[in-house]
């Protein structure tokens, strides 16, 4: 089947691997070893007014302060937690990094390889106490977040017309006839990447966000076990709605953001009318439209009501990141962070992100309808709860989002969830 | 040294720089003269082969047995891969490898993918180098044409068939188009398809290279043998049966050596094809694919670590038992003595 040569190659590519690791890591080095006022910051922003965005408020920030240079330095999303965790093992790290929050956050506070924010008051009124308590361990902030994610579903207010859809639903019932409408007018309604996992996942995060109190979801997080029959009830509520085939053909193959075939290209194409996503899928849909332009007819609804559910009907999901300062970055490192959150820097971030900024003055620059509903919701909600892999950490989160695509195969059931995540913690 | 061959003077005493330095220091007997010279040679033959295989031994140490011992490390701790690891956890991770229903389902998907692609790829490849043997019209095509999968990479070849094996793919649209729509399915995801959806691609991808071998083994053949054969009055069927096989023995040993510890750690094709959560469902998962899922994306270095040792003694054994067993007449003297 394979030939011995195999090795070789395995070894040479690990080589080049181990080069430019070493490159790479040798360039996030000048922040912690020169002090000479030079921070170097790793973001996942490629190309586009995103990654602008970072040039421009280096400049800025370069103005207001010519004794400090910020270095932006882009690295391709995938590879990021890679070369971060190597970054950051051999003490070579960037000053400023993306930071995914959760379970990897709290892997960096453990190894001490980052430092707590010493914020100031007007530093809190920028941010909002909301968004910093996703991103504090132990009543201390770890993570500057800048923008708040919230998650709900995406729709193509044209597909919805053409089926005769009136309005957006709002509870599981609704949401079941809309499928069945969708289905007569020969679209997926609601398109899954389950081949990534997260995704498919994501709708049981929401089920059981609806199904368990706040209290129970929080109490979990802490002893890691799921005891509570609402964990079992959300899987099952997963397992009903599954029952109504709403998802496309071919659901458990297909990606997220890959092409035309992957769940977002297929919302980019009119080809699924529904995607239950985080705040970014705008951005990766109108990469995927045939003029790629943003949709025009993009709308958002946020996740419908459960009946009996122990959590409240408006409590929403979202992630929380943010950007971390590694443990031996310079104080100008925390003053450019203190900058970005500041109105006029969040404006053009929420701009170039299509996102909704952390601060409530920059809020105004929202124009988008699918973020006006977003941010609406946001503001109404009377908790938001991060996802679930990232609060459980990412060893118990992994497990979860297996034994979701397992449910979705028809291979395990609700109840296999609470004990599958069960076994999951024993091993980490 | 002052000279390069360390010739010897005439009356039998090595030259040396000083005359008859070393005969009064050392109360060795002086050596027989050709032993010396004998020995000379053999400690510069000595230097030559360390100076020149240092770098490959360099370089196998520093990317192969350390890495492994470094796994093997990991293996004993709960690590999560940032900073040092801290928490010993002694054989904790292998019990809970060992007891993991889902290695065990990998374990077996490892054993049905070793068991099937023996069964299904060695006969055909010496039907087909059988047949490529043969004086046939357009046999250099067809060579090409089932050695071409091979040559590609397992990434694009992966990704070709992903995308024509999707539901609403190329391939069930073929079928809809020749009107044989009934036969249309779900060829990745469906858990009773996808092991043989898997095999399909793995025959197709592999077969080239083991009718490479058969080919040479059969080229290796003396002609004069298949004469005398004719000559006896053997049929096709009985030439091929016990003079063709037979010496073809060794090489189809080595292909089925290569296949095993292939299919013990296939990984790249599944990965494309049906990642490392829709695998587990479909059943097309490997011990490669677990240890990645359990390891690297739960977060759990010294659990991945501990699965890379268990992965690593497996094939380990499997080796040395096929070894002893199996290639012990092939591989007897092979390996020569280094002699002077």
């Amino acid at each position: 089947m394979m030939r011995k040569t195999r090795c070789a190659t395995a070894a040479a590519i690990g080589l080049c691997i181990a080069l430019a690791a070493a490159g790479c890591a040798g360039g996030g080095d000048s922040s912690s070893s020169d002090g000479q006022g030079t921070v170097t910051l790793w973001t996942n922003a490629m190309e586009g007014r995103g990654a602008q965005y970072w040039k421009d408020a280096a400049k800025a920030y370069h103005a207001l302060h010519p004794d400090v240079a910020i270095k932006i330095q882009s690295v391709q999303n995938e590879d990021l937690d890679g070369k971060l965790q190597n970054a950051l093992n051999s003490n070579s790290a960037p000053g400023i990094f993306l930071q995914r929050g959760g379970g990897k956050m709290q892997a960096m506070v453990n190894a001490g390889q980052i430092q707590a924010l010493e914020l100031a008051d007007t530093d809190k009124a920028n941010v909002g106490e909301a968004a910093l308590e996703g991103v504090s361990i132990d009543g201390k902030v770890y993570a500057m977040p800048l923008d708040t994610q919230p998650e709900g579903i995406y729709y193509s207010e044209d597909l919805f017309k053409k089926a005769g859809i009136t309005s957006a639903p709002t509870t599981m019932d609704e949401l079941k006839d809309a499928v069945a409408k969708l289905k007569a007018i020969k679209v997926a309604p609601i398109a899954v990447g389950a081949k990534d996992a997260w995704p498919a996942a994501h709708w049981y995060y929401n089920f059981a966000l609806r199904e368990c109190s706040q209290e129970s979801t929080q109490e979990a997080a802490k002893s890691l076990t799921f005891d509570d029959p609402c964990w079992t009830s959300a899987g099952e509520d997963l397992a009903e709605l599954l029952e109504t085939e709403p998802f496309q053909k071919g659901f458990l193959t297909a990606t997220s953001q890959q092409g035309a075939g992957s769940s977002a290209g297929m919302i980019a194409n009119h080809k699924a009318a529904m995607e239950l996503m985080g705040n970014w899928d705008p951005g990766v849909i109108a990469d995927l439209t045939p003029d790629k332009k943003p949709l025009p007819d993009l709308g958002w609804f946020p996740f419908p009501a459960v009946p009996g559910g122990k959590g409240d009907p408006t409590a929403i999901m979202g992630g929380a990141g943010g950007y971390s300062l590694s443990k031996n970055a310079p104080k100008e490192a925390l003053g450019f962070l203190q900058f970005v959150v500041t109105k006029e820097q969040q404006e053009a971030y929420a701009e170039a992100f299509d996102t909704i900024p952390v601060n409530k003055e920059a809020q105004g620059v929202v124009t988008e309808p699918y973020n006006i509903s977003a941010l609406q919701a946001f503001n109404k909600a009377a908790y938001s709860m991060q996802f679930l892999d990232t609060v459980y950490g990412q060893n118990v989160g992994n497990a979860m989002n297996i034994a979701v695509v397992n449910l979705m195969a028809g291979k395990g059931s609700a109840t296999d969830i609470a004990k599958d995540v069960k076994a999951a913690a024993e091993k980490g | 040294m002052s000279d390069t061959l360390g010739t010897d003077t005439a009356d039998g005493r090595q030259s040396q720089g000083t005359p008859g330095a070393g005969d009064a220091a050392t109360s060795v007997p002086p050596a027989p003269p050709r032993a010396a010279a004998h020995r000379r040679g053999r400690a510069r033959m000595r230097l030559e082969i360390a100076v020149l295989s240092a770098p490959a031994i360099i370089t196998f140490l520093a990317f192969v047995i350390f890495p492994v011992a470094l796994a093997a490390y990991y293996g004993f701790y709960q690590w999560k891969g940032y900073g040092e690891p801290t928490d010993w956890v002694g054989l904790n991770n292998y019990k809970l490898i060992l007891t993991d229903p889902a290695f065990h389902d990998v374990l077996w998907h490892n054993g049905l993918i070793l068991v099937l692609s023996l069964v299904i790829q060695g006969p055909l490849a010496i039907v087909l180098a059988l047949l490529l043997n043969q004086k046939i019209r357009g046999r250099s095509t067809i060579r090409v044409l089932i050695f071409v999968p091979y040559i590609i990479s397992e990434v694009i070849v992966g990704t070709g068939w992903s995308l024509m094996l999707q539901s609403n793919g190329a391939g069930n649209d073929l079928l809809h188009r020749i009107g044989l729509g009934s036969l249309e399915a779900d060829w990745i995801a469906d858990p009773d398809l996808a092991i043989w959806t898997l095999m399909a691609i793995i025959t197709w991808k592999y077969i080239g290279f083991a009718v490479i071998l058969m080919l040479a083994g059969l080229q290796s053949i003396p002609d004069e043998i298949f004469e005398a054969a004719q000559i006896d009055g053997a049929s096709y069927w009985q030439i091929q049966r016990r003079i063709t096989l037979p010496l073809l023995g060794p090489t189809i040993r080595i292909w089925a050596f290569l296949s095993i510890i292939g299919s013990l750690q296939l990984f790249d094709l599944v990965y494309i094809i049906w990642g490392q959560y829709v695998s587990g469902t479909a059943g097309t998962s490997t011990m490669a694919i677990y240890m990645l899922a359990q390891g690297r994306n739960a977060g759990n270095y010294g659990y991945g670590s501990a699965v890379a040792v268990v992965m690593f003694v497996i094939s380990l054994i499997v080796a040395l038992i096929y070894q002893r067993f199996v290639l012990r007449r092939d591989l007897r003297g092979a390996v020569t003595e280094g002699t002077v």
